[in-house]
């Protein structure tokens, strides 16, 4: 029984929780990283950070306490647990014997910064490099970007495009796809996930993985991580240039080029434009609305649009090689004329589908994607439910691995044992009438021990 | 997941009456206009960085006006704003510095252009605040579909009240909680009846700090969180309204008076024919 892989998207909380705190600390150093993780704070959280902020003493926990009303105890307490899981602040042993918190130092110094001004500037902006002669407007930086997107997912889906041997590798290490040897990688089922996302928590991913590998490629965490953190602060439309960018910050730049997160020119042009993938990555997995362009998955660039029909007919006026290939993933391809295609959805694509990894939900979601701002979604719910059902009937059956306990040679034995394997909590499943019981393995050898002492008593 | 961003607008309306400024720096030159406006945009800059749809104006009202502080006419946006914006120069984040680089050369040419004249020695409090109104409106008219509008407004008092502004300040405040805008107020020096009552009506927060030099302190710590994160949080009780009304001859707070039938008009002494519908 194939176990499915869940693709998590884990949002920048959890990622900064699982860094060591050292790094942690050499992250704060800088006034952007500080602003982005005071953003996806809840927002009782930032009212707490920023109360804190020009305090320079403890504040006792009881006061601290004391600020939210009697009903929203459960936040505070949330709030507390979240502040000191990504050590922004700290407890502290005050004069008169309380306990106290204060927030982390380096951030608040940081953070201060961001708000108020001092330290050193952030990127150098272009004004010493003088107006651009090629400049780029913003519908171009935004085809630019999608075009990028596009072509990395492409490869995925296996139409043939260009793309770097660096960011092949990176996909096969992120498991999205899988390569055997000498032959071009292909898709794995954690893939079909990943295409189906919306294209934010699409870049999010990637950029989890690409940080998890970069230590390997002998990049520093804390550097790429500080400058993904400022490109996403950064305004659309402006250059900024390279001045003062370590090595391995300008390959990591090279990188970024390469997934449509800046632009620039040529490999050795000294300024860059960030796009608005770039800024919109820090927002994580909460989407921003002011894209809207980037709320429907990418591939629609002729804002082609997917017809579901309540005769289990799907009919996408598209041309991109991308969207056919993700509405052929869970349908039966029926024609394919120059601007439509038609499928139909049968039990067994579908269920072809799910056996390969996708849920139900995420099919549905990817459509209602589709779906954004001039139509409501018109996903008819024989539809929806449909698909729920036929996902459902892969369910009918569990799997549990035991050992069977039969042929009891009196009621009683039978009753003594299966007591003793209830007592221990081992027991998946017992007929009475007929005097068999099945044990799960971990406690099989505490019930055998049992019986065998049992018997050389009797 | 789509467009589910509500924007929070706070609007900030200082006032800089000249006069009152000045007495202000005679009498204590520890509290100038200036660490006033730099308390203020201290909370526009935690207001912004609080989240990404977070928006700003602020407005300076004096004796001969109300002036847009940010954003300004000639600030283009945030896209594309380009080459007019100076960039900061230090660790700032980019949009609050041009925000506040905007701000202090925008008060700086207000009052240096002001000239008090005559017996106009009151804030047009009432024109901010309608003003501020209108801006909000503007904004709700030009959100795109699925995007929502918070808005409130902040009103940072120093001088004392006009009871001439009574009807107009009357009006604003209707209007404000039509739309559903909650007005807080800030007041450094005397009470305000006309702001306690618009606080009240509005569902905002009233506030007579006793300490100016800490304005900034009490401005992070009470005005800045939006409504829903003050459900949650404990913060300082309404006080007592003075809910007098003025009459529309002479503008006096009165508390027993006449009242015309038709139109509600309320005036201090007898008179057969009412002035406002006859």
């Amino acid at each position: 029984m194939k176990l499915r892989v869940q693709l998590q998207c884990k949002n920048l909380h959890e990622y900064l929780k699982e860094l060591s705190p050292e790094i942690l600390d050499r992250l704060y150093n800088h006034p952007a990283t500080c602003l982005a993780v005071y953003r996806e704070l809840p927002s009782l959280a930032k009212n707490y950070v920023m109360r804190m902020l020009f305090l320079d003493q403890p504040l006792p926990q009881a006061a601290v306490a004391l600020w939210v009303k009697k009903d929203s105890q459960k936040d505070h307490d949330e709030c507390v647990s979240v502040l000191a899981g990504l050590r922004l602040w700290h407890s502290q042993q005050l004069q008169g014997g309380l306990q106290g918190y204060i927030l982390n130092p380096v951030f608040k110094d940081n953070l201060r910064t961001a708000l108020l001004g001092g330290g050193r500037a952030w990127a150098d902006e272009g004004s010493t490099l003088g107006p651009d002669r090629h400049a780029r407007d913003i519908e171009s930086l935004d085809r630019y970007a999608m075009e990028r997107w596009e072509i990395i997912l492409q490869f995925m889906v296996g139409s043939p495009s260009a793309v770097s041997q660096d960011l092949a590798q990176l996909l096969v290490q992120a498991g999205l796809m899988k390569s055997e040897a000498g032959e071009a990688p292909y898709i794995t089922s954690a893939g079909f996930q990943f295409l189906l996302l919306d294209t934010a928590s699409q870049l999010w991913y990637f950029t989890l993985q690409y940080l998890k590998t970069a230590q390997s490629r002998g990049m520093d965490l804390v550097e790429i991580l500080s400058f993904l953190f400022q490109l996403s602060f950064s305004s659309l439309g402006r250059d900024y240039s390279v001045e003062g960018m370590s090595e391995s910050l300008l390959t990591f730049l090279q990188h970024l080029r390469e997934f449509g997160l800046v632009f620039q020119r040529k490999r050795k042009s000294r300024r860059y434009y960030p796009t608005r993938l770039a800024i919109t990555l820090a927002a994580g997995v909460a989407s921003s609305s002011s894209s809207s362009n980037l709320a429907s998955s990418p591939g629609t660039g002729d804002a082609g649009f997917i017809v579901v029909e309540t005769n289990y007919r799907i009919y996408a006026y598209t041309n991109s090689e991308l969207q056919i290939a993700l509405v052929a993933l869970f349908s039966e391809m029926l024609y394919r004329f120059p601007n439509v295609v038609v499928a139909q959805l049968t039990r067994e694509s579908v269920q072809q589908a799910i056996a390969n990894g996708i849920t139900a939900q995420q099919v549905l979601l990817h459509w209602a994607h589709l779906h954004t701002k001039n139509s409501t979604p018109v996903l008819p719910p024989t539809i929806t439910d449909q698909i729920r059902l036929w996902e459902l009937e892969r369910d009918r059956l569990q799997f549990t691995e035991g050992v069977l306990y039969n042929q009891f040679l009196s009621q009683a034995d039978f009753e003594v044992l299966r007591d003793r394997a209830q007592g221990l909590g081992c027991l998946v499943w017992q007929d009475v009438a007929h005097r068999v019981m099945v044990v799960t393995p971990q406690g099989h050898s505490e019930v055998k021990r049992f019986w065998k002492r049992q018997r050389s008593h009797t | 997941m789509a467009s589910e961003d509500e924007i929070n607008l706070l609007v900030i309306v200082v006032d800089v009456n000249p006069i009152w400024w000045g007495q202000q720096a005679q009498r204590d030159p520890q509290f100038t206009l200036s660490k006033c406006m730099d308390a203020v945009m201290v909370m526009g800059n935690a207001h912004m960085a609080m989240a990404r749809t977070n928006k700003l104006a602020v407005i300076a009202s004096h004796c001969q006006g109300s002036h847009f502080l940010y954003p300004s006419k000639s600030w283009s946006g945030e896209d594309g704003g380009g080459n007019d914006v100076s960039s900061s120069g230090d660790g700032k984040y980019e949009l609050l510095s041009a925000a506040n680089n905007l701000i202090v050369e925008e008060i700086r040419n207000i009052m240096s252009k002001i000239e008090v004249t005559g017996n106009s020695t009151d804030t047009l409090l009432a024109g901010s605040l309608a003003k501020a109104l209108c801006y909000i409106h503007r904004l709700t008219k030009e959100l795109e579909v699925g995007q929502e509008i918070k808005s409130r407004i902040l009103v940072v008092k120093a001088a004392e009240d006009c009871a001439l502004q009574y009807m107009n300040f009357m009006n604003v405040i209707f209007a404000a909680q039509k739309q559903n805008i909650l007005i807080d107020a800030c007041v450094l020096d005397s009470d305000s009846g006309l702001l306690q009552q618009a606080c009240d009506i509005t569902g905002g927060l009233y506030m007579k700090i006793p300490q100016k030099v800490a304005l900034a302190q009490y401005l992070l710590w009470v005005f800045l969180p939006d409504s829903e994160q003050r459900s949650q949080l404990v913060l300082p009780p309404p006080a007592h309204v003075d809910y007098r009304a003025a009459c529309f001859c002479h503008r006096n707070l009165i508390e027993i008076g006449y009242v015309c039938s038709v139109c509600l008009s309320i005036f201090c002494n007898f008179s057969p024919i009412c002035t406002t519908c006859e």
